[in-house]
Order: structure tokens, then sequence, then C-alpha cells
């Protein structure tokens, strides 16, 4: 029986097999674990530094209306992003009218949040963002278009026959909560984000673009697709997956330098860091591993042919 | 006209909260639903088309309508219509909310139908024990578990004490249960699922990015460039390095000049052909044209 001849270098750098990529990976990703609090360098990206601008620009007790339009699928990114853009609002006192055209989980998600964020406020000696005073929970809308077609026509009667409990434990329509009394038309609101893994970005583009001031935070999958929006400036600021959260993160921990001639400042001496800085050393390593594999296997074909010839 | 008029305290199409009414209406919605809904399924496919032909019309006339016919403008809620354009205007805005809930409604019972769906195929599947029957029963148990502790912690949560519950110390059984089965289970085996992904993108980048030809190594290049501009260590050291030479050579610079240029533009025209498609497809729908789905 013949034997096979043995492989060259170059045939084995780009025939690595997968158990080999997969161990690789699996040790490398590891790596954060064992280094907890590690911080990577980073450069915030124009389209989330707008987006934290945005948000540190807002008059005090504005009411923002947030699509949470995530669950635990995406929580690496969207959790990430919950919790950032929560922390910014509870420390600005801005308000919140939470709703979700994704999925009938996506609310009672949001509420865990908040609550884990609230846990995190009262042990820092902080008042808690409040249900019914500080954010309302609108609920689950499942037709997408339907909804975001009537909040553009008149959010004033968009949420109508929505209730959440009020701290009289009745529960109340969702209107005479202080954080939509004040709504009386789709003009009021003054920052409508969504925050989704799903197509909702576009829904929401095509019917509220132009109609109400807009921001998103987005998985970094969606993150080209929802990149057109920024660039034709129908959204005010964008945050995209991972990198978009540290990007959050690293602005509320040194705040930015020079925001078109003037600082916007971030929020010193508080829990800035959360699961951006935690899993973005991992995407890191990640990255790096995937460059340094498709590197090899090129360097192998061209030893192999090289050799061929 | 008051029946649109879900602003108001108590009217037809709205009743207080957890008041007997509201559960009667609430029982009569659902059973006509089914009603309907059954009725249209076994009725005969001459009689339906035209039923799903004109419902279908109607429907989208209402949104055509609301984008092409002149909507008020500065509208107080004391304004009165001037005129008949003004009339119908006021009366199209002042359906929208109606008219969503019903879509939001009707989009619901989908989930009522696929529920629906899933239990039927895979109870005759676990009764007549066909091939894998015990992944059935596991899912059939898992859907059934999942429904009673999600409804009740959901029917706890919405209770006048609901917000004592975002404290974990005035958990019950039931609220442990939920948290149990959806963050303890459900939520970890989704991130796992998810997380193998990333072994297979390694895999498969490592065998598919070769520089085989010259748009592969445009391509080969471009992803290289966009991967290292999310690498924030390299990004800082490139820039800090290239930033002295020219700022157009920062590793910034260029992914945002590859983004803004070939990346946006491109997606632009992806979107503007589904755009067109979407367009002709939702005119061919909504007049019925398109001859599967509309009753036949």
């Amino acid at each position: 029986m013949a034997q096979a001849p043995d492989k060259s270098l170059g045939d084995k750098l780009q025939s690595l097999n997968k158990t080999t990529l997969f161990a690789i990976l699996f040790a490398v990703t590891s790596i954060p674990l064992f280094f907890p609090g590690m911080k990577v360098p980073n450069k915030p990206e124009e389209s989330t530094i707008d987006l934290y601008a945005t948000l540190m620009q807002l008059p005090e007790n504005s009411t923002v209306l947030v699509a949470s339009d995530w669950t635990d699928s995406t929580r690496g990114e969207s959790g990430g992003q919950f919790e950032a853009l929560f922390r910014i609002m509870m420390r600005r006192h801005l308000k919140a009218a939470i709703y979700t055209t994704a999925d009938p989980q996506a609310p009672q998600v949001a509420r865990d949040n908040i609550a884990s964020l609230n846990e995190e406020r009262v042990a820092a000696g902080q008042k808690p963002y409040e249900r019914w005073n500080d954010y309302v929970v609108l609920g689950f809308f499942p037709n997408a278009e339907g909804t975001a077609v009537s909040i553009g026509t008149n959010v004033a009667t968009a949420f109508k026959g929505r209730k959440d409990i009020a701290p009289n434990g009745i529960s109340t329509d969702v209107y005479q909560s202080p954080v939509l009394k004040d709504i009386k038309s789709t003009k009021d609101l003054k920052l409508v984000v969504v925050l989704t893994a799903s197509s909702t970005s576009t829904v929401t583009i095509e019917r509220l673009s132009g109609k109400v001031p807009l921001a998103m935070l987005v998985t970094g999958v969606m993150g080209p697709e929802t990149q057109v929006y920024y660039s034709s400036g129908q959204l005010l600021g964008l945050s995209k997956g991972l990198k978009g959260v540290y990007d959050l993160e690293t602005m509320m921990e040194d705040g930015v330098k020079d925001y078109k001639g003037a600082p916007i400042p971030g929020f010193p001496n508080e829990k800035n860091l959360g699961r951006g800085s935690v899993y973005y050393p991992t995407l890191h390593f990640a990255l790096a591993l995937l460059i340094i594999a498709v590197i090899v296997g090129n360097v192998g074909m061209a030893m192999s042919r090289r050799k061929g010839q | 006209m008051d029946f649109l008029a879900q602003a108001l305290p108590d009217n037809f199409w709205r009743h207080q909260n957890g008041s007997s009414t509201l559960w009667l209406w609430t029982f009569i919605g659902l059973v006509v639903g089914i009603a309907l809904i059954f009725g249209l399924m076994n009725m005969p496919s001459q009689m339906r088309r035209p039923v799903v032909v004109g419902v279908t019309f109607l429907s989208g006339l209402f949104y055509v309508l609301l984008y092409f016919w002149p909507a008020p403008v500065a509208r107080d809620p004391g304004t009165l219509p001037t005129d008949l354009v003004d009339k119908v205007g006021f009366w199209i805005e002042d359906a929208v909310p109606s008219v969503a809930q019903f879509s939001n409604i009707l989009t619901a019972f989908l989930l009522g139908l696929g529920i629906y769906s899933v239990l039927r195929i895979h109870s005759r599947k676990l009764i007549k024990q066909q091939q894998d029957w015990a992944f059935s029963a596991v899912l059939l148990v898992c859907m059934v578990l999942m429904v009673i502790f999600g409804y009740w912690n959901w029917a706890n949560r919405i209770s006048p004490t609901g917000p004592l519950l975002d404290l974990q110390s005035n958990w019950k059984f039931q609220n442990y249960a939920a948290d149990l089965l959806f963050d303890g289970l459900f939520q970890q085996m989704n991130g796992a699922m998810f997380s193998i992904i990333a072994f297979y993108i390694l895999s498969a980048a490592y065998r598919a990015f070769r520089v085989r030809s010259i748009e592969a190594t445009i391509l080969l290049a471009a992803a290289l460039i966009m991967m290292l501009s999310l690498m924030g260590s390299v990004a800082s050291f490139w820039d800090g390095a290239a930033g002295h030479v020219s700022e157009n050579l920062t590793l910034t610079s260029i992914s945002t000049w590859l983004r803004d240029n070939l990346q946006t533009s491109s997606l632009r025209s992806i979107d503007f052909g589904i755009g067109i498609g979407a367009l002709a497809m939702g005119l061919r729908l909504w007049l019925s044209l398109e001859k599967t789905g509309a009753g036949s």
C-alpha cells in the first residue's frame, strides 16, 4: 500500500483541522477570565460619540421613548447597551417610556435590567429609578408597522388603554404618569431611542424618520445596514455592537474632551464600566485570532504555490 | 366619532380594567375571533376569496389614504374641521390608534395560531409515537411549564404589589420558578447556542478568506481594515503612529472612508432595490393580484 507523501509546511498551514482551531479559540477567548479588570485602550467611534452627546445634552426630566426590542439571545451586546443607556438616563434624570414591537418577553427583560441597575444605585446610596415616576413600561405591540405609524401620527393617543402600576398600587392609565403626562403631541418627545436586535430599526426609520429625533443602539451584525441611516443624518447617534457599548462606557468614565468645540463631562467616581468592559477584551482577542488565522492560511497557500512552481 | 375615541373614560371600545364588563367583552371577542378564523378556514374557496380580497383592500386603503390624504396641520385638541377634506383628514388621524390596536390584536392572533400549530403537530407525533417522539414530549412539557409559570409570574407582576417583586427578597415560588426557567435555563442555553457561531465563523474565515483573485484580495483587505479598526489597542497605536505623518493615514480615517464611501453606498443601492421590490409586492398584495394567499 502506497504511503501518502508528507505534507509540506505550506499545506499544513492552510489545512489546520477544525478541532485545533476550536481549541485555540477556546483558549484565546478564555484569557480575559484570568485577568479581570483588564482595560483595553479605546477610541470611541464618531457615531457613538454623537449618541452620548445627544443623551448628555437633553434637558433634565425630558421624556425619552425607548423601544427595547431585545431579549436574551443578544444580551451580550444589547444587554450592555441597555445598561449603559439607562445608567446615563438615570443620572441625567431623564424619564423613559419603554415599549417593544419585537418580542413579548422584552418588557420583562427591560424591567429585570432596570431592577438590577436599581440595586446598584441603592447600594451606592442613590435614589432608585422609580417605576411610574421615572419610567413606565407600555408593553408589547405585535404589529411594529402599525404602532410606529401611530406614534408618528400622535403619540398622545398611540398608547391609549395601556396601564402601569401607580405608587398607590392601582393600575392606572400611563398618560397620567409623570413620564407621559406632558406629552401632548409627537413633537413633545425629545428623543426616540431604538435598542434593537431585529428589523424594528428599519420599520421605525421608515415611519418615524423626520417626525421625531431618533437614535439607535443595534447589534454588531446590524451595524453596517444601520450606518446608512446615520450617514444620511436620519439618526442623531448610533451605537453598534459590543464596541459601541465599550465606547459608551469609556465616555461615561472619561467624558469627551472636545465635541464641536466644547467638552462633554463623564460620570467620574461612579460605576460606569459594565458588560462592555468585561466582554470587549474577549472580542479583542477573538478578532486578533481571526486575523492571524486568515494570515496563516494565506501564507500557507503562498508557500504551497511557490513550491508548486 | 365615539367608537374611535379610546381616550374617553368608558365607551363601547373601552371599559374599566378588571371590570366584569371588560372580561365579558374580552371573552366574547375571543370567541368571535376564533369563530371567524375557523369560519374562514372552512368556507368554500369561491366565497372566501371575495371576503379576503375585500378586507385586504380596505385595510390597505386606510394606510394609503393616511399617506396621501392632506393631513391636518398644527391641529389642537379643540380644532374643528373646516371642509370635507379637513373632515376626512381628521377622521383618518383619529382612527390611526384604533386601527393600530386592531392590527396589534390581529397580529397577536398569529401567536395563538403558532401555539395551536405546535400543539397539533407535536401532540399527534407523541400520541402516534412517531420517530423522535421523545423530543416532541420534551418540547410540549417545556412549553406548558413556561406558559404556566410565565403567566403566573406575569399576573403577580401586574398586580398592585407587582413593583415589590423588583426586589428578589419578595419573590415567591412561582417567581423563582419563572426565573429558573427563563434566566436559569432558557437564557443560558440560548447563549450557548449563539456562542457556537464564533467557532464556525473562525473556521469559515480561515478557509474562505484566501487571496485567490483580485476581487478576493480587495474583499480581504477591506475586511482586515474593518476588523483592525474594531480593535481598540491596534487603532490607538496605528492612529498615534500614522497621525504624525497624515491624518488621512490613520486607521480611523481609512475605516471611516471605507464605511462612508464604499459600504454605505453599496448598502443604499441594495436597500433601494429592495424598496422597489417591496413596493411592487405591496401593491400586488393590496390589489390581490398575487394569486397565492388571497383565499385561493
